[in-house]
């Protein structure tokens, strides 16, 4: 038996079962308790509260969020101050957050630069700040992202049949409105999903919601390697940007004809709550235990870290549990030479027994 | 940017370069899965970059 409802009829004998099927075409409202011992299927919200006394099974994880650091908290590096941008390939900013510029001096990045009100929910921003108008070249690339590495995206199965489907939310606020853009990448640079996103008003804190399904072609690294980049692009040249919603076997890092935040001088562009997650619906923000986000960061970056150093005869080893790999390390005294690393320990050894704030990066 | 690299050695091994990283000495791990020594690599092998020996 079926019963079907295609508009706002409603059952009000109590005793009415329904034994076979039930399809409803409108809305279904139920103010007492409901008991479902089959498989039900939800494609709208739930307004009120879910108990369960059996097992919840999910779709997606509990920890759902693949980007770590995505409510811009943790800033080992820089504590809150403002950084610079030089002409690299890469500077980190704001932990897990890697800022690129072609050209040096073209903007800054910060947490909680302008020190504006974060949307509700939130504390900390990046804020990044234009330094000049910059005319890109069709070869200059200008952004930041956060490289996800492959143990982290491997169950979504990309470059295969099977590939999962992502969503990615976050929060945005721009001196600027338009269209912007921003994208997926591959490690071998080779492929590419450009994506736009709208500004509507100046000044204003906006949520953006994305959802890409996932590459069936191409190499994602499933390892301890990167397995996805998140790209905001923030002006690069016509040579990194291709068609918006589309996988492309290139290297496209936003999408053709984008604002350029780096075009304006003094511009700026603020995000915060970002999430990429699997399925099609955006979930609210993961809120993080402040501890377990800062440990999640120290696998790729420890900051300044005490330690005393001592001499050949009785060298030091030092524990940086789990860092995705054998770090670069800084801060050694007069003699430093390091005998052994791994991603769990550094033995060393210096001339003379001393302390030393050392900084251990193993980032993507 | 990377300049200044040179081997580090314990007991005849090298264990690690010494290098210059943008005006910050570090310590690079050889370790084909660290960002740093990968980029290295990739100069040395442009001929942009010469590893010196230990001392």
């Amino acid at each position: 038996m079926s019963i079907i409802l295609n508009g706002t009829t409603g059952i009000t004998t109590p005793a009415d079962t329904v034994t076979g099927n039930a399809t409803v075409g409108g809305t279904l409202t139920v103010t007492g308790a409901t008991t479902l011992t089959g498989a039900a299927t939800l494609t709208g919200g739930i307004a009120g509260d879910v108990s369960s006394t059996g097992t919840l099974a999910m779709g997606s994880s509990f920890k759902r969020n693949r980007i770590i650091n995505g409510n811009m908290v943790v800033d080992q590096r820089n504590a809150g101050a403002s950084v610079t941008i030089g002409s690299s390939a890469g500077t980190y900013t704001l932990d897990r957050w890697c800022a690129q510029s072609v050209n040096a001096s073209k903007f800054s990045v910060q947490q909680n630069a302008g020190s504006i009100t974060p949307p509700t929910g939130f504390t900390k921003y990046l804020g990044v700040t234009s330094l000049a108008a910059t005319s890109s070249g069709s070869t200059d690339y200008y952004g930041f992202f956060q490289a996800i590495e492959g143990f982290n995206t491997a169950d979504l199965a990309w470059g295969t049949a099977s590939a999962a489907s992502v969503t990615i939310s976050f929060w945005v606020r721009s001196s600027l409105t338009g269209s912007f853009s921003a994208s997926l990448t591959n490690s071998g640079s080779n492929r590419s999903y450009p994506f736009s996103y709208t500004v509507n008003a100046a000044n204003t804190w906006e949520q953006k919601t994305v959802t890409v399904a996932g590459d069936t072609s191409g190499t994602w690294l499933t390892d301890n390697s990167t397995g996805i980049y998140l790209r905001f692009d923030l002006g690069t040249g016509s040579s990194f940007r291709g068609t918006a919603g589309t996988w492309a076997a290139a290297n496209y890092y936003g999408v053709t004809g984008a604002v350029s935040v780096v075009g304006t001088n003094g511009a700026t562009f603020y995000v915060t709550g970002v999430q990429l997650e699997v399925g099609t619906k955006a979930t609210p923000y993961e809120t993080q235990i402040y501890s377990d986000q800062l440990a999640q960061c120290q696998r790729y970056y420890r900051g300044s870290t005490p330690v005393v150093v001592n001499p050949v005869a009785t060298p030091s080893t030092i524990f940086t549990n789990s860092m995705r790999t054998s770090p670069t390390l800084t801060g050694g005294g007069t003699g430093f030479t390091i005998i052994s690393q791994t991603g769990d320990t550094t033995t060393c050894y210096q001339t003379s027994s001393a302390n030393q704030n050392l900084t251990f990066s193993a980032e993507l | 940017m990377y300049t200044n690299a040179q081997y580090i050695a314990f007991n005849g091994t090298n264990t690690g370069i010494r290098c210059d990283i943008n005006g910050v000495t570090s310590f690079v791990p050889i370790d084909p899965a660290n960002t740093d020594y990968a980029n290295i690599m990739a100069l040395v092998a442009a001929g942009e970059l010469t590893i010196a020996p230990a001392e």
